[in-house]
């Protein structure tokens, strides 16, 4: 009797509740089974990671809701004043421009007419070379030599390779500082040093973009007022996080200052930011150094027992580099993991990747896949 | 491909409607061999027949046996409200009743058609029980109306 119960018992259907159990284990099953895709952390790019202060946004929208129908002051003479006080040079000596990048360019236009040549340490800033092949220039890269200095993060990056190289033909040299991709510092004392054995006929660009990141007085803006053949390049976008509002400014001597102002000026919003971050923003350039500096640390500790490390450095980044993989198999292997790095094949180097320090959960990540890797 | 399981869409049913979606089992089932159907078809009917029967008994000899049942209590108690009342509770009573055997006949049908070998998804008792109750109307106006003749105050003079 009970095996004929069972025969027609195996035709009753489940109740709903059990074929809702039934599905949702199937799903849950299904799910396990499919590759889970984290959200992509880019470490590839150097612009802070954070929204600028926002009082540097509330001066900006003050500017635009007061001015809005109004040319922006054409001088920038607030941005001038406030960054000439703070490098010690006289305002006469400051151009605002629409960022670094675009100052650096004029004044390879200005510099390297009929195929100038541009000395660039190298690795260097990437675009540079392009910049000044856009304008006419003839752009060099010169390999920087490893000094002791620069093994501790404070070197020169290569001072004397780039006097020696110097020659009838060479216009310019540039430099950055701390330098992108690796970090280093070039030392206040080799930047005059290079500027007088290269002479006045030669101009030494020394982009600081990233200078903000160096404790201060150490970085070289203030040679402007006693070196008549130094430029000095510096943002916004990097420590003060103000990357959408294109703007920089550049030090140099005065005639060559006018000469880099652009012919319209930069819009009122950017420069309302901009001072407010040169006057007020300074306390909050100390946070995000430490904030990079305590990631940076964390990151070396991390990585202590594993094939990985790179270099000191000052910058919210680090050159990274393993004994047993190349650049481009530590990219690859991040890459999988969502975690975008920028190849040291972009400098034509394929031991290294540059990583860009971010918070601490970014860090948490990055650890967690570069130990992976061992 | 489209996802319509509940699970997966938050409750709404996309892409099918309600019952329709093919019967879950717990296991595969086993199916008998030809012979077994055939008896399990004929033991369907059989149930299917009783099921009609069922429904069919609320329509008339479950009334009319209330009915009888409330004379008694009339001639009994002398009271034709009690009368009344039993027949009513008890008519209702018997309909409950008669309801929860109807379901489980229909679940045993539905069992026994699926072991038959049909793709038997939904019960018949709903459509019984509305064929059930038109049979009984027509049955009751043809005794009411042809056989038994109207009442006086309806007779034709």
């Amino acid at each position: 009797m009970r095996r004929l119960f069972n025969h027609y018992r195996q035709f009753s259907g489940l109740p709903p509740e059990e074929i809702a159990r039934e599905l949702r284990e199937r799903r849950d099953e299904r799910r396990a089974g499919e590759v889970v895709f984290g959200p992509e952390l880019d470490l590839a790019r150097t612009a802070w990671h954070e929204p600028p202060h926002p009082e540097a946004v509330n001066a900006a929208t003050f500017a635009l809701r007061r001015r809005m129908n109004a040319y922006p002051d054409p001088g920038a003479r607030e941005v001038r004043e406030l960054a000439a006080e703070r490098h010690g040079v006289s305002p006469s000596q400051v151009a605002v421009g629409h960022g670094a990048a675009e100052l650096l360019q004029e004044a390879c236009a200005a510099l390297l007419h009929d195929e100038g040549e541009l000395l660039v340490a190298w690795p260097g800033w990437g675009p540079l070379p392009e910049l000044a092949q856009r304008v006419g220039g003839r752009p060099v890269a010169v390999p920087g030599e490893r000094s002791g200095d620069e093994a501790s993060g404070r070197g020169s990056g290569g001072i004397g390779p780039l006097a020696e190289r110097a020659g009838a033909q060479t216009r310019a040299i540039a430099l950055s500082s701390p330098n992108d991709p690796t970090g280093a510092p070039v030392a206040r004392e080799d930047v005059r040093a290079l500027c007088e054995r290269v002479g006045e006929r030669v101009w030494v660009l020394l982009d600081e973009a990233l200078a903000d990141f160096l404790e201060r007085g150490e970085h070289a803006a203030g040679l402007v007022a006693e070196l008549p053949n130094l430029l000095v390049f510096r943002t916004f976008a990097k420590a003060h996080a103000m990357a959408g509002f294109r703007i920089g400014y550049v030090l140099g001597p005065a005639e060559m200052a006018e000469r880099l102002t652009p012919s319209f000026s930069v819009n009122a919003p950017a420069q309302a930011a901009a001072a407010w971050s040169l006057e007020l923003g300074d306390a909050v350039i100390a946070r995000r150094r430490a904030a990079a500096g305590r990631e940076r640390d964390r990151l070396a500790a991390a990585l202590h027992d594993t094939s990985l490390s790179f270099p000191p450095t000052c910058a919210p980044f680090v050159w990274l580099s393993s004994d047993a993989h190349s650049g481009r198999e530590i990219a690859e292997h991040l890459g999988l993991r969502r975690i975008k790095v920028a190849a040291g094949e972009r400098w034509g180097d394929e031991r290294h990747v540059r990583v860009t320090l971010r918070d601490s959960a970014a860090t948490d990540r990055l650890v967690a896949a570069l130990r992976e890797l061992g | 491909m489209a996802r319509n399981d509940p699970t997966d869409t938050g409750g709404l049913f996309i892409g099918r409607r309600p019952g329709t979606a093919r019967v879950h089992y717990a296991a595969e089932p086993e199916m008998g061999t030809p012979g077994r159907r055939r008896i399990d078809r004929l033991v369907a009917m059989f149930v299917l027949l009783v099921e009609i029967l069922v429904c069919l008994s609320v329509w008339g000899p479950q009334p009319v046996a209330w009915l009888w049942v409330g004379s008694q209590i009339d001639y009994l108690t002398g009271s034709v409200s009690a009368g009344i009342a039993i027949a009513f509770a008890g008519m209702i009573a018997s309909l409950m009743l008669t309801l929860v055997l109807a379901v489980r006949l229909d679940a045993i049908w539905k069992v026994v058609r699926r072991a038959a070998g049909y793709d038997q998804r939904e019960g018949a008792l709903s459509r019984i029980f509305m064929v059930t109750a038109i049979v009984a109307a027509i049955a009751f106006g043809f005794w009411f109306l042809i056989l038994e003749g109207p009442a006086p105050s309806l007779a034709p003079r």
